[in-house]
């Protein structure tokens, strides 16, 4: 013990010599006034290299954003995109949920033969779902949009004219991110839907929180009829 | 009696080999450690010339000693005073009374076997 406890103090001790001779080392830098001067020199052409990068660089970049200016129609396209991705005319994934509904068969009498989904509490069902922070929601395969109409046509529920029937039906839900896709979830859990579609002997499953989810496009063209362009206030 | 010099020619030469340094910012520390290990390593030699040595005095106070010394400097550093002032006063006085009373016993010892020698 007292053999490894020398041998520390010694090492250090010599470390301790080591760093101050260094120190030393560095104070005793006689070099004369020229040498210095010499390598102030070429430390200064360093700089002036350097310099020279930089203003080429900077050059480059202006280019480049004078380029991008005038490119406008890029711009354009891009906002374009971004729009169409909004209003539904674009596919779109991300994370989200997955409500099937099936019909209780335990609680159909036999002879009844339609299975009617009300649209009613459909409609309820994607209000609640957008309060929740939904960004996109499909029912059927039918992308959901701010004119897509659920109506009950001659005893059958249609969305955007697309009649409700096949079974299970899928409503599939995507949201920005994770955490919206929990608090949905936990929404749902708890949410009185299901309890409205289960009198019309409907059964609502909700599926775990899926980490990619992908929705149509809106496959009909979208009418616009009551809006009109604003004219340009002048000033 | 002659394994901790060993020892301590080891260390020294294992320090210079190895060319470590330490940035200057904890040099203080260092050196600190190095007056604190340097006084406990006397105190050891002048307990065993009186018979007094205990391993485990010996070791824990080595070690205790650099760590109060290193925080001392710390503390000094955060604070403002040169508190390992403090550290290095304690040390150099201890050093020089431990050496003191090791050069006395060696005296003694030194002129008792001149005695016995006369006498025989």
């Amino acid at each position: 013990m007292f053999f490894l406890i020398t041998i520390l103090a010694g090492f250090m001790l010599a470390i301790q010599f080591n760093t101050t001779h260094q120190e030393n080392n560095l104070a005793d830098d006689t070099s004369d006034l020229w040498e210095l001067r010499q390598q102030y020199l070429s430390e200064k052409e360093l700089e002036t290299y350097f310099h020279q990068q930089i203003r080429q660089s900077e050059d480059k970049i202006a280019q480049y954003e004078t380029e991008r200016h005038n490119r406008n129609g890029q711009v354009l396209q891009d906002t374009l995109n971004e729009l169409k991705k909004e209003a539904g005319l674009k596919e779109i994934s991300g994370p989200g949920i997955i409500l099937s509904i099936t019909p209780a068969y335990e609680y159909i009498t036999p002879g009844q033969s339609k299975v009617y989904i009300s649209p009613d509490v459909l409609r309820k069902l994607i209000n609640e779902l957008n309060m929740y922070g939904a960004k996109a929601i499909s029912i059927a395969d039918q992308r959901i949009i701010s004119t897509t109409t659920i109506r009950n046509i001659q005893g059958e529920t249609k969305v955007d004219g697309y009649p409700l029937r096949k079974f299970p039906l899928e409503i599939k839900i995507i949201a920005n991110d994770h955490e919206t896709v929990k608090k949905l979830y936990n929404q749902m859990q708890i949410s009185t839907v299901p309890d409205d579609f289960f009198i019309d002997n409907l059964k609502v499953s909700i599926s775990e929180p899926q980490e990619e989810i992908i929705i149509p496009a809106y496959s009909s063209s979208v009418s616009v009829n009551h809006m009109q362009t604003v004219k340009e206030e002048r000033k | 009696m002659w394994l901790p010099v060993l020892g301590l020619v080891i260390g020294i030469t294992l320090g210079l080999l190895t060319d470590m340094s330490v940035p200057h910012e904890y040099q203080n520390y260092l050196s600190i450690a190095v007056l604190a290990a340097l006084d406990t390593l006397i105190g050891g030699i002048r307990a065993q010339l009186q018979n007094l040595f205990n391993e485990k005095i010996f070791v824990s106070g080595f070690f205790f000693n650099i760590i109060l010394a290193a925080s001392l400097a710390f503390l000094g550093v955060h604070l403002g005073v040169d508190l390992y002032l403090a550290a290095v006063f304690a040390f150099g006085v201890r050093l020089f009374q431990n050496i003191a009373v090791i050069r006395r016993i060696l005296l003694t010892k030194w002129d008792q076997k001149r005695k016995n020698e006369k006498e025989s």
